[in-house]
């Protein structure tokens, strides 16, 4: 009886306790919130040192200079496009920087010199932040299939199902016929491309039966490597060759363009930002909302 | 005659098995440091070990500030988990109603299965905002959201291993000690709880090996950025997380330091066992 009485005892204390840390939470919240968008520190997200994705992003906004990535050291990183989204989603000081593929409601994205990121303005040229989807084949190389593989890719079908996935298309006319070929396909490499890619392959083989096509998800570098070693067949890159990977005996042929879009949360009121400014962001020069505020008016 | 041969034929695969272990041991340590030593020599173990300037890109490697990244960590949950869980273990032995115990051992098994991607998420979700609305940082993530995190996952372990070690204490010293005409709360604490101590403290380094071990989790809250960690509220980054975050693009030399980093969380895993088990043999004499 004595120690139920100590156990209703604690069970109160904590109780109270709880409910007074609660009451705190909530009026910190009401402050923030009557405080948010037009001010307040900025949360840098970045991916991290290697990423296809942070590569373009650093190449496009200037950030790398003399081999130097000037993002700032305590910007936040991740490797994962969920959590940069869930992030961002949360908190109304973030902004961050994916795939504009990976986009949804949770998010807004901003105008970059006053273009937004869309499929339009990615394939037409007007929104610059983008970069290329490339495969890569040995010079010269004489497989039937990955010719094969590659003109399906190329066709308007193969183009719908890259636009479908959200990634912005090239120009398509070829009409895809299904050869009648058999055998096995490995193609392998970036990590960004390898979801589009297993849609494309899957595709593919309900064409052809016969033929078996696995995807191997690695890195772009890894992608142009094993291509040179003859691993794959055919490599997947999210960048550009390198000209050390072209001397390999390299060609590249690109296969869609992926836009970056920079995002912050939906709350936030700025809907647009000059490249000049996303650079100072990131470079720690701007930390606040309010100097982009400013610069806007 | 058959009989015996059976006997000392099965007493090799008993041997085999036990050696299972061993070599698992021998097999990583024979990956992890022909790998790790010349990257660190490449690199100059100086710059390696005291430089905590993170740059792979620019090859500079300098793991300072990760190595006090998983350190404060494992302090952060240490210092909140330990408490709590010694005293829910005191509670469930000595204070808890019968009817309760069953849904309490068993809400911290529970605790003890869910994996950690899913801590990850929960303290992506929950605490995260809820740590940035208190203190009303720019971002939630850092060491305490991280350490509050890391110590609900090591709970489990630190109730279970001190409760056990609770129950293993001699009944007749509290009786003892009751006879006496200490109170139950005097006995509890000052007679029980002392004699549990040495099954706590090996609690404890479980406790602290999981935290520093743990990734998934940690990788989603900590903030990550690799710097010298200033303040609880600073974003920070761990051995651990350091590997996984770079290990898919790494190549060359930043690979070999990426390797050498799990090299130095084996040395410092591996230091912080035979420090508590000479401590437990010397308490044994």
């Amino acid at each position: 009886m004595k120690t139920y009485r100590k156990f209703k005892a604690v069970l109160a204390a904590s109780v109270t306790a709880l409910s007074l840390a609660g009451c705190s939470v909530k009026s910190d919240a009401a402050s923030a919130e009557s405080a948010q968008s037009t001010s307040g520190q900025i949360a840098v997200l970045a991916r991290e040192e290697g990423s296809g994705t942070r590569g373009a992003f650093t190449e496009l906004f200037k950030l790398a200079e003399d081999d130097k990535d000037l993002t700032k050291a305590d910007a936040e990183i991740t490797n994962s496009t969920a959590v940069m989204l869930t992030t961002v989603s949360q908190n109304p000081n973030a902004i961050g920087y994916i795939s504009a593929g990976s986009l949804n409601d949770s998010v807004k994205a901003v105008s970059i010199d006053n273009v937004y990121p869309t499929v339009e303005s990615v394939m037409d040229g007007s929104y610059t932040v983008s970069r290329p989807f490339l495969i890569a084949e040995k010079e010269g190389s004489d497989n039937k299939l990955a010719q094969d593989f590659k003109s399906y890719i190329l066709s308007q079908s193969g183009q719908s199902i890259i636009s479908d996935e959200g990634y912005v298309p090239i120009d398509a006319d070829a009409v895809y016929e299904a050869s009648g070929l058999s055998g096995k396909l490995t193609v392998g490499g970036s990590s960004s491309v390898t979801p589009v890619m297993e849609k494309l392959a899957e595709a593919y083989q309900k064409e052809n039966p016969d033929i078996q096509v696995s995807v191997l998800q690695t890195d772009s570098t890894t992608g142009a490597s094993g291509t040179v070693e003859g691993i794959y067949d055919i490599g997947m890159l999210s960048r550009d060759l390198k000209p050390e990977e072209e001397s390999q005996g390299l060609e590249s042929t690109v296969i869609a363009r992926d836009g970056i879009a920079i995002i912050v949360n939906p709350s936030n009121s700025i809907n647009e930002l000059s490249k000049e400014q996303v650079k100072a962001v990131y470079t720690g020069e701007i930390s606040d909302w309010s100097e982009l505020l400013i610069d806007e008016n | 005659m058959i009989q015996t041969r059976r006997e000392s034929a099965m007493k090799f695969v008993f041997a085999g098995c036990a050696a299972m272990s061993v070599l698992c041991v021998a097999l990583i340590c024979w990956f992890l440091f022909p790998n790790a030593i010349p990257a660190i020599l490449k690199i100059g173990p100086a710059e390696f070990f005291f430089s905590a300037d993170w740059a792979p890109e620019q090859n500079r490697f300098g793991i300072l500030a990760m190595i006090a990244g998983s350190l404060c960590l494992a302090l952060g949950a240490v210092v909140l988990g330990v408490p709590i869980g010694v005293l829910c273990a005191v509670f469930l032995v000595y204070y808890c109603p019968a009817k309760l115990y069953k849904p309490f051992s068993f809400a911290i098994s529970l605790l003890a299965g869910i994996p950690s991607i899913v801590y990850g998420f929960f303290g992506l979700t929950v605490l995260v905002p809820l740590i940035q609305k208190c203190f009303g940082t720019v971002s939630g993530k850092g060491i305490l959201c991280s350490s509050i995190l890391l110590a609900m996952m090591i709970l489990p372990t630190i109730v279970s291993l001190s409760e056990s070690a609770l129950r293993k204490t001699d009944p007749a010293i509290y009786d003892a000690s009751r006879a006496l005409g200490a109170s139950h709360d005097r006995t509890v604490f000052y007679v029980c709880l002392p004699a549990a101590v040495s099954g706590i403290r090996s609690a404890v380094v479980l406790g602290i090996g999981r935290a520093i071990g743990e990734t998934m989790a940690v990788i989603m809250v900590a903030g990550n950025a690799a710097i010298f960690p200033s303040s609880l509220l600073s974003p920070v980054r761990t051995l651990t997380t350091g590997i996984v975050l770079e290990m898919s693009y790494a190549t060359g030399l930043h690979r070999q330091a990426l390797i050498a980093l799990g090299a130095v969380l084996f040395v410092i895993i591996l230091v912080m066992n035979l420090y508590f088990s000479s401590r437990k043999r010397k308490e044994m004499c």
